[in-house]
């Protein structure tokens, strides 16, 4: 566990960055730290490592107070990813994820060795270890600075804002990685970030910074985003929070209608009989294997002749889906806002469709789960 | 002189192991270590320069200021304490390498990036190892092309130490050529003095090569705008050489 005590951080020139701040950073998990520009979240972390030495309070690793250790010392003991990653531009890839153990007197060998599992571990190619820095693409160069922070295993990970530097699409995916990552190593990390989204997705704790380095609200996200404590954590949070806090909402607790789903050699006029039984304006089509081909309307079924295959008859494209097992409420969500029928489909693992949801059903279920207090776990 | 040939082949055949090996043996110790005293002294000046800020301007000044004096000027200055030793041309070679080695070495420091020098802070690297294992190594292609513009003023400069009688082949050009009105030897000096600085040029691109292979197939160097910044900023000194 990491303690902040009422640590106060004041520069020279008078500007307070941190402000009393009490906190309590709990161990194997990710705390995000997030707030605007100029809160001290990046203060705080840095004063973890005493990158940034603290003016009163105490900050300490399981009990330790971090000023009765050496700074370089300790320094050896705490992971460090920064955002442009920091690479050592005239060391190969392999001796830059060996840094640390260098630095602690290993074995070069046994250093090399090491550096080679943590590549293969954050996802880098065997091939790329005797690249140098500038030769990788931003992502990859990321990876390189996440397996040097965790070359000599230390327990504590700190992350300044390590993926705003590079695209999106990058940023997700390494954002994953980290998640998975840290289900295998249950390190104690904490992250810092400007992005509410990042925290909520990468995060088992958040906590929220106002400017002038005064904490505003540390929780688990969930709770974070049903209840904010006032008008500075909300509008951080943003006007969508209450769709965002659907991630936390298991899909599969939707009940999907299956009786809507018609195979293709089905003739118009039998589909006919099922969409009025069903009294529902759209059936979805799906092949011999289950899998979606598209909507027909009943519109479309009144005008065809009765012989007809639904397969040879114009379909609209079904839009996106969701898996049933694995995604949320605000997956399906946005599923259904994106079909063109208003119906999201559920499918199972391997793409069958498992069933349909229209907006009105979801609207119930999203509706019972504002009132679950707490979330039943599960995340987009 | 004038219905004689330019060039006396025969002459240049009799004393390619006389004169002429002995001129371009003293110009190679006239030259190298100036350089190498240059940089020795170069880098602990910008190292000082680029971590304490208001200890540069002075030190820059004071550099560009010994760069003004006239070489030949220094060496009779000089003189009377060094004698005819060497150390007359070797002293004054060595402190004008400093208007372009001081700088460079401050421009190749002040090169690595911030995150560069933050993260290894925060792995665990102390002030001084940091210096040496990251932000020195980090800073060799722009030290290195200082380097090369330093050597190939020094070697030129060396010929002006002929004037003050310490050899090297400026000695060629004025003793040999210029007094006897015989054009051979002058022509044999420039081309040799040429010569030696091209070649102390490529040995040390390789010596760069070598020892920065993380820079091969990085050619937009920033190393290389610097130097020629450099180059075009600092006055040239050739004109020196005709006394």
């Amino acid at each position: 566990m990491i303690t902040f005590e009422d640590v106060t951080k004041r520069f020279p020139d008078g500007t307070v960055a941190v402000d009393h701040l009490d906190l309590e950073i709990p161990t194997g998990r990710t705390t995000v730290l997030v707030g605007p520009s100029g809160c001290g979240k990046t203060t705080s972390l840095r004063m973890i490592n005493r990158m940034v030495e603290l003016t009163s309070g105490t900050v300490a690793i399981d009990g330790d107070d971090v000023r009765t250790r050496e700074p370089a010392v300790l320094r050896r003991s705490i992971g460090y990813v920064i955002q442009q990653a920091g690479l050592f531009p005239h060391r190969t890839v392999l001796d830059n994820i060996a840094t640390v153990p260098f630095l602690l007197g290993w074995d070069k060998r046994k250093a090399r060795e090491r550096a080679g599992e943590l590549m293969e571990l954050v996802g880098l190619e065997p091939g790329q270890a005797r690249r140098y820095p500038h030769q990788l693409s931003g992502g990859q160069q990321q990876r390189v600075g996440v397996a040097r922070a965790l070359a000599a295993d230390p327990p504590v990970l700190l992350m300044d804002e390590p993926f705003s530097a590079v695209d999106p699409v990058v940023r997700a995916s390494l954002q994953e990685e980290l998640i998975r990552l840290q289900d295998e190593l249950q390190k104690t990390i904490v992250f810092v970030t400007h992005d509410i989204e990042e925290a909520v997705k990468i995060g088992d704790a958040i906590a929220v910074f106002r400017p002038g380095g005064r904490l505003a609200q540390f929780d688990v996200p969930e709770r974070l985003l049903a209840e904010p404590v006032d008008e500075f954590v909300e509008g951080f949070i943003g006007y969508d929070r209450g769709v965002r806090r659907l991630s936390f909402f298991p899909a599969r607790t939707l009940s999907l209608r299956s009786d809507v789903v018609v195979d293709a050699g089905t003739s118009a006029e039998k589909a006919r009989s099922v969409a009025r039984d069903a009294a529902e304006p759209w059936l979805l089509v799906v092949d011999p294997d289950k899998r979606p081909l598209g909507w027909v309307s009943a519109e479309t079924l009144e005008g065809a002749a009765g012989d007809r295959e639904l397969g040879s008859l114009a379909l609209v494209g079904y839009g996106h889906i969701f898996v049933v097992a694995t995604d949320s409420l605000r997956a399906a969500l946005d599923a259904s806002v994106l079909s063109p029928a208003g119906r999201a489909i559920g499918v199972d693992t391997d793409g069958t469709v498992v069933g349909v949801v229209s907006q009105a059903d979801l609207g119930a279920a999203i509706w019972s789960a504002g009132d679950a207090a707490v979330p039943v776990g599960g995340r987009d | 002189m004038t219905e004689a040939p330019p060039v006396d082949w025969g002459w240049i055949q009799r004393q390619l192991d006389g004169v002429i090996a002995d001129r371009l043996l003293e110009h190679l110790y006239l030259s190298f270590p100036p350089i190498l005293l240059g940089l020795l002294v170069a880098l602990p000046l910008g190292i000082a320069s680029a971590r304490w800020r208001p200890v540069y301007p002075p030190v820059l000044s004071g550099a560009n200021m010994l760069y003004a004096i006239p070489s030949i000027a220094l060496f009779y200055l000089l003189a009377p304490y060094t004698g005819l030793t060497p150390w007359t041309a070797i002293i004054p070679l060595a402190l004008y390498t400093l208007a372009i080695l001081v700088p460079n070495v401050v421009d190749g420091l002040n090169q690595v990036p911030d995150h560069v020098r933050q993260a290894a802070a925060a792995m665990g690297f102390g002030p001084l190892r940091r210096l040496l294992q990251v932000e020195l190594p980090a800073a060799i292609p722009v030290v290195a092309a200082g380097l090369r513009v330093a050597s190939v003023a020094t070697i030129s400069m060396v010929s002006v130490a002929s004037v003050v009688g310490l050899g090297g082949l400026g000695q060629l050009i004025l003793t040999e050529g210029f007094q006897r009105q015989f054009p051979t030897p002058i022509i044999a000096g420039i081309l040799l003095s040429v010569l030696l600085a091209f070649l102390t040029d490529g040995a040390l691109v390789l010596l760069q090569r070598w020892l920065t292979p993380w820079t091969r197939g990085r050619r937009a160097e920033a190393g290389r705008a610097s130097r020629r910044a450099r180059a075009s900023s600092a006055p040239a000194r050739e004109e020196e050489a005709v006394p």
